[in-house]
């Protein structure tokens, strides 16, 4: 440990302002001292100390209400420009811990989807400003699209199902949906952030709160990694929606993924790079053929060069990102799809990257890369959970499909 | 194609044990592994739910016994004509339930090859551990403790190092090997084991392979102990420890071979460690081919089938295509460890063998991790599903992946006999 990481992997600061480097210090602080010099302790009393480091940075740093508008009391960091501070803040929480990260950086993405400037909804900030504001750590869980099901015709997102239907109703819209899969975090969520379709199979995002009479949350889920975020399938029964908390429009969907890309990228660069300290320190003291230094062996060096610069370019690339993600401060469908484009396409590189990374610097610990005593095995199976629920369904092909879309201007596929 | 058997594999090899015993395992595996998969990786310090499938793989089939000659019970492989392409289908048929399940079986042959293969038999050791594989009802376990604190991979490096850097020592005094030193990492350590293979240097710091000592040590002797199981990623039906021999005496004649020949047979357990290694591998692949067939023929992208879009299509064909190749190979692999005797065919020590071998692992285990990956993001939303079983192999077949040496030395072996290397 001990090694600067902002002096190895840097990235542009030109968008941060001094309270945005001064909160990301903050946070690196809490990560240092929380979690990151405590990994033993933390791993064998995870449930315990998870929950608490959590708590700690949401509310007693306060971060839960980092992009609630400040007038509602929150930091105010409801702005796309605030996206390269966001990205900042997500890498730090990744590097701590993926779960607490990607945790993090819904909250913030839910809060941005609705709280912009050029996007506000002023109903549904204040009923949800209002939950976030008190003293509980509060877990939204993002149902997105996904798979279909062989012979359902479904209405689609440029070609990913949508199973949850909003239906207009006396009162609002009523939500229905069965089997549906969380991101993360079904079984834990306070309320549910769920694209969904009305009756017209038009596409469109509802706020249902996770107490709401209707939610049926199936069992808990055993995944990969992200343990912390326990999930669950959930069915949405008749569930009665208000009108502010259904948003109509194909761009909310858009800007919510340019959102999650953007910042689960952060998360994943964020634990690639614990995973670089960790495999640093590893490789200073190892040696191999009864003597030579590892990381002077060539071979060996070229693998550890692997790993150091497939996280470094994955977070330049989202340092550009969130640099375009900044400049998206009006609401017009061709900006918004460019940057949806642009994240995907990022994105799905930065993850690529990534666990091409960790699988490299698996290669070289052998052992110790698969024990959990040493860690690195807990950031590579976050990482890969957030690499595949992120593509939601079909690995890289809708991405593909999204590109050649804005690129060459398809309609067919 | 109608069925996973349909994988490639010349026809030419497939052995008599093949043909007449492999439906059988698989009914076994089907019905003691798979419906109690999904709860392993819970089980892995006390392996209640893994113990019962030991049994009725190892005795109940009798897999235990299966180096050992006929005459003690055994049934013979290890003088058979087709002892690794034999053992390939066995780990072939586990690593498509699980992985770790198989290594465990696996490498319960590991010590015992050093004294069963030709040209290196030693028959009074045989007849002196037959009994406790073959005249039991619960299933029993060998390892090879190899690995040290601070080796590393250098014991499955023994062509350049020559065993210079294993510290546990043996020492001769009068009738009886007195050892002493520190393992760790063994496959069926952590409690695990009956018997112990040990490899010892006679001189520290030696690199003459004369001084490099084969011993066999019984788990329960005074002066062995045993460190509990390790938590990993994955592999839970694998236990893994440290082991510590003390002062730990046996007879002189536990030694393998003497100088000398003890690392040449010794040698025997790189190859086929790799070849096994690819079995495990092609069976892993074999069960992602018939999850994956059932999620992309269930599960839709622009409401069709996700195998019926064309851009999906090109993602699953070539996973398809990588795990039909690597068939191939691994068969190819498990062939050029039975040619060892023949007139066309090159001794297992051999850097042919070695080289050919290790390269063939090192394809197959980046075409396994690069497919499992694949294969999860395909499935998306329920790639890290553990019901989905895709992910349990992603996380186990990484481990196959990185032992033995990993991929740097598979790497450095290939070119050490590829381009005649003299300093690497």
């Amino acid at each position: 440990m001990g090694r600067n990481l902002d002096n190895l992997f840097v990235y542009p600061k030109q968008l941060m302002d001094e309270e945005s480097m001064s909160v990301v210090r903050l946070v690196r602080q809490w990560s240092d001292k929380e979690i990151v010099t405590r990994r033993m302790e933390y791993r064998e009393d995870y449930e315990k100390l998870f929950t608490l480091k959590r708590k700690m940075l949401c509310i007693d740093l306060g971060l839960q209400k980092l992009t609630i508008p400040a007038d509602l009391g929150g930091f105010g960091w409801n702005s796309p420009l605030k996206a390269p501070a966001l990205l900042a803040l997500a890498c730090e929480t990744g590097r701590a811990d993926a779960s607490i990260g990607i945790l993090s950086a819904a909250s913030w993405a839910l809060f941005l989807m609705i709280a912009c400037q050029h996007n506000h909804n002023d109903k549904l900030c204040d009923s949800l400003a209002a939950r976030y504001s008190d003293e509980t750590v509060r877990t939204p869980a993002l149902i997105l699209t996904g798979p279909g099901r062989t012979g359902m015709q479904t209405p689609l997102f440029f070609g990913r199902s949508i199973l949850a239907c909003a239906e207009k109703s006396e009162t609002g819209f009523t939500l229905n949906g069965e089997d549906l899969r969380p991101l993360i975090a079904g079984g834990m969520a306070d309320f549910f952030c769920v694209v969904c379709a009305d009756g017209n199979g038009k596409p469109g995002i509802a706020l249902v709160s996770g107490d709401a009479k209707g939610v049926k949350r199936g069992p808990s889920i055993l995944m990969t990694g992200l343990n912390a975020c326990g999930n669950a399938q959930i069915d949405f029964n008749h569930v009665p929606v208000p009108v502010e908390n259904v948003l109509d429009q194909d761009r909310n969907i858009e800007e919510l993924y340019s959102w999650l890309n953007l910042l689960l990228g952060g998360v994943s660069v964020g634990a690639a790079m614990n995973f670089f300290e960790l495999l640093a320190d590893w490789s200073d003291n190892r040696t191999i053929k009864g003597g030579v230094m590892l990381k002077e062996n060539p071979l060996c060096a070229s693998v550890l060069a692997d790993v150091a610069e497939e996280i470094a370019l994955a977070r330049l690339l989202l340092g550009d990102l969130a640099a375009i993600v900044a400049e998206q401060t009006e609401s017009r469908p061709e900006t918004i799809r460019r940057t949806f484009t642009y994240a995907g396409m990022i994105g799905h590189r930065v993850q690529q990257g990534v666990m091409h990374a960790m699988n490299r610097g698996l290669e070289l610990m052998g052992s110790a890369g698969y024990a959990k005593e040493w860690h690195v095995e807990k950031h590579w199976r976050d990482v890969k959970t957030i690499q595949s629920i992120l593509y939601g369904v079909a690995a890289e092909a809708p991405l593909k499909m999204d590109t050649a879309r804005f690129f060459y201007n398809c309609t067919e596929i | 194609m109608k069925h996973i058997d349909e994988f490639s594999r010349s026809e030419e090899y497939i052995s008599p044990f093949d043909r007449h015993f492999r439906r059988l395992l698989r009914k076994t595996i089907e019905e003691s592994i798979m419906p109690f998969r999904r709860g392993y990786d819970e089980d892995w310090k006390d392996h209640h739910l893994i113990e019962p499938a030991f049994d009725r793989i190892m005795v109940g089939l009798g897999l235990q016994k299966g180096l050992f000659p006929i005459e003690h019970g055994g049934m013979g492989l290890a003088n058979s004509d087709y002892f690794f392409r034999a053992g390939y289908m066995v780990c072939e048929e586990l690593g498509r339930a699980d992985t770790g399940f198989a290594v465990a079986l696996g490498v319960t042959y590991w010590p015992l090859l050093v004294i069963s293969v030709d040209p290196y038999v030693n028959k009074r050791l045989i007849a002196e551990f037959a009994p406790m594989f073959c005249d039991t009802n619960k299933a029993v376990f060998a390892a090879n403790a190899m690995t040290e604190p601070q080796g590393g991979s250098d014991i499955e490096n023994l062509g350049l190092l020559g065993g210079k850097t294993i510290r546990t020592t043996a020492r001769l005094d009068g009738d009886e090997w007195v050892i002493n030193g520190h393992k760790l990492w063994p496959t069926n350590s952590g409690g695990v084991s009956k018997l112990f293979g040990v490899p010892c240097t006679t001189k520290p710091g030696s690199n003459d392979p004369k001084d490099f000592a084969f011993i066999y040590v019984p788990a329960d002797l005074p002066g062995v102990t045993q460190g509990g199981a390790y938590e990993k990623a994955g592999m839970a039906a694998d236990k893994n420890g440290d082991i510590w021999f003390e002062d730990v005496r046996v007879p002189a004649w536990y030694r393998a071979h003497g100088p000398g020949r003890d690392a040449e047979a010794f040698y025997q357990l790189i190859p086929f460690g790799q070849v096994m290694s690819c079995a495990f591998l092609t069976g892993a692949m074999m069960n992602l081919y018939e999850r994956l067939y059932e999620f992309v023929s269930t599960r839709t992208y622009n409401n069709r089938p996700l195998k019926e879009n064309d851009a999906v299509a090109g993602i699953i064909g070539r996973i398809a295509g990588d795990i039909d190749i690597c068939r191939i190979l691994g068969y190819e692999s498990a062939m050029i460890g039975d040619r060892r005797n023949k007139p066309y065919g090159k001794p297992l020590i051999s850097e042919d063998v070695v080289g050919r071998i290790r390269n063939i692992k090192d394809f197959v285990s980046d075409r396994a991790v690069d497919c499992f990956g694949k294969a999860m993001d395909v499935l998306g939303l329920y790639g890290a599903d553990r019901d989905w079983d895709i992910e349990k192999h992603w996380r186990d077949i990484k481990i196959v992946q990185l032992w033995m040496g990993g991929k740097q030395l598979c790497q450095m072996e290939a070119a050490r006999y590829f381009f005649n290397c003299e300093t690497l």
